[in-house]
């Protein structure tokens, strides 16, 4: 009886507990980003108000205005949809292929090529991002669509992935399309392929993050205004300090994160399934 | 032709090279051959302007080793590696235990801690550096409302920045191990609890007991690539200190691009401290990689 009342006791603490610290992280995690959307439709002259304000007296859309006057925002965002997107759909492609050759194909060489493609994994961006620079140098690739794109169409880590979906599937499907006279491209679009919708999808979705996300390989691949992308342009634009005002910061931030939030919304099991899915193989 | 190519299609074996080539030509061309010539680069006097190339032996590195700032961004890098990561760990272990269950409540705080995975740390940097302002900051504004803390300025404070930048790491990376970890606690069976239950253990002994033992390997893998990022770390450091005040936020990777990219836009020299830093990743990543080998095979 005294057992049961004190862990009875104890359930009810580490409830309050539980709940309590839970809803108290919710808003440190969602408070910062509340204050951005505000920010980012408040008038300046609120921004620098004191005491500072969450929400304004009034919804200006001035920041909005200034960022695309004072950076050429519209040129970041198509440079972000361009490099994100077709660098995802490409990766996507060359990835499943080069998963399912490794998973359902039998041919000469298999291992030995799956080994050196895995040790390309090991070894961290930073150590070669200066011969990458280089080489896309002497390739005329510096500041071109091409340039940016093209390194990022397929990944190690994406061919690992691949290779673990097309693995799981059973063994007889790919035989009885033999059977029927399907040829090997037949068999991997029509058939494979359909098959393991959920991790290309998961794996888009990894792409799609990382590379609309990502700062220091645009920051070194593209030195013309014209061909940056939304992270690298912004963060520029505010460590130069080119800009006196806040308010457009704001708006620029709103402006990169709001897509891949909608985004997130529908999808968010992919988003949460390409972190975890890292996690597992390793 | 037509028909020597359609048999091909046919084949398994000699397909197989096809599926491959997109992928194989891509990592050769921009994985491989970058690699192999890192540490060529890191021996040779090369700017950005190829204005006089030419091999300079151990020079580099030398004078890497005589660098007090390569030192002084070593430093930094490793305290905010060791801050960083455990912090980052802990936090999502205890937040996936919390709300690792499938209630509504579990499953709408799971969806919150994820977000700022997903936010750009551009973004972040720049709400962050808004938010902690000195002058403009809200708060700082309530530090010294509720608690009286005046002069309080995050970032700009050589005492504060580097804790500064550890902390929105957390915040916005937590999320991360946190999905890692509540993937590894609904693993484990429920079976283990319950008979825990029955042998009268507390929540927190079959936190202890059950959880932590169950999940090991998650936890090892959180360590390794939170440990192999936070050597890397950059993107934070970027936008809102840029490696000040005095250096104090200065990283390793900060301090490459800053050397290759921008003055003195020495190349020879940024390879060579990236050559220091891949030393020191597989220093620190190979003992636990080791480790966790050898607990597997014990």
């Amino acid at each position: 009886m005294h057992k049961y009342r004190k862990t009875d006791v104890e359930r009810l603490a580490l409830g309050v507990i539980k709940y309590g610290l839970s809803l108290l992280l919710m808003m440190i995690v969602l408070f910062p980003l509340l204050w951005l959307f505000c920010g980012s439709i408040k008038p300046e002259k609120e921004i620098l108000s004191y005491p500072p304000t969450l929400f304004g007296s009034k919804i200006s859309y001035k920041s909005f205005a200034r960022i695309f006057r004072n950076i050429p925002m519209a040129v970041y965002l198509k440079n972000t949809l361009i490099f994100a997107g077709f660098s995802t759909a490409f990766a996507v492609l060359f990835d499943a292929m080069s998963g399912y050759a490794f998973a359902r194909l039998r041919f000469k060489g298999k291992n030995v090529i799956f080994v050196i493609v895995l040790l390309t994994m090991m070894v961290p961006y930073q150590v070669m991002m200066i011969p990458l620079f280089l080489e896309s140098h002497f390739m005329g690739l510096l500041n071109t669509y091409p340039g940016l794109i093209l390194p990022k169409v397929t990944t190690a880590f994406g061919i690992f992935m691949m290779r673990s979906y097309f693995a799981a599937l059973p063994k007889e499907l790919e035989e009885a399309a033999r059977v029927d006279g399907l040829n090997e491209i037949g068999i991997f679009f029509r058939i494979m392929l359909p098959l393991v919708k959920p991790g290309v999808m998961t794996l888009g979705i990894f792409h799609l993050m990382n590379n609309w996300n990502d700062l220091l390989y645009p920051l070194m691949m593209t030195s013309d205004t014209k061909m940056r992308t939304l992270s690298a342009g912004l963060a520029l634009f505010v460590g130069e300090r080119a800009t006196t005002y806040y308010g457009p910061q704001l708006a620029g931030a709103v402006i990169s994160i709001t897509p891949l939030l909608m985004l997130y919304i529908f999808f968010q099991k992919y988003f949460v399934n390409s972190v975890v899915s890292s996690g597992i193989k390793g | 032709m037509v028909e020597k190519i359609k048999v091909y299609w046919y084949r398994q074996d000699k397909v197989a090279y096809v599926f491959l080539a997109p992928s194989l030509l891509i990592l050769f061309l921009f994985n491989f051959i970058p690699l192999l010539c890192s540490v060529g680069i890191a021996f040779m006097d090369l700017d950005i302007f190829f204005s006089s190339p030419g091999f300079a032996g151990i020079a580099n590195f030398a004078k890497a080793l005589q660098d007090e700032r390569v030192w002084n961004a070593l430093k930094n890098t490793l305290v905010f590696a060791v801050t960083e990561v455990p912090l980052q760990i802990l936090c999502g272990l205890l937040v996936a235990a919390a709300v690792s269950g499938t209630t509504l409540f579990s499953k709408t705080a799971r969806t919150v801690f994820f977000i700022p995975v997903v936010c750009s740390m551009t973004a972040v940097g720049i709400v962050w550096s808004l938010l902690l302002d000195g002058t403009i900051g809200m708060v700082p504004y309530f530090c010294r409302q509720l608690f009286g803390i005046t002069g309080l300025n995050f970032f700009r404070d050589p005492n504060t920045a580097m804790g500064t930048v550890v902390t929105m790491t957390v915040w916005k990376n937590f999320g991360y191990t946190m999905s890692i970890l509540v993937v590894g606690i609904q693993a484990i069976s429920t079976d283990l609890f319950e008979a825990a239950r029955i042998d009268g253990a507390s929540r927190i002994q079959q936190f202890f007991h059950v959880t932590i033992p169950g999940i090991l390997p998650s936890l090892g893998f959180c360590l390794i690539t939170n440990m192999i990022g936070s050597i890397q770390v950059f993107d934070q450091v970027y936008v809102t200190t840029q490696g000040g005040p005095q250096y104090r936020t200065e990283t390793l990777v900060q301090y490459i691009y800053k050397t290759g990219f921008s003055n003195p836009y020495d190349l020879g020299y940024a390879s060579a401290i990236s050559v220091l830093m891949l030393t020191v990743i597989l220093g620190m990543s190979l003992p636990v990689y080791f480790g966790m080998f050898r607990k597997e095979e014990g």
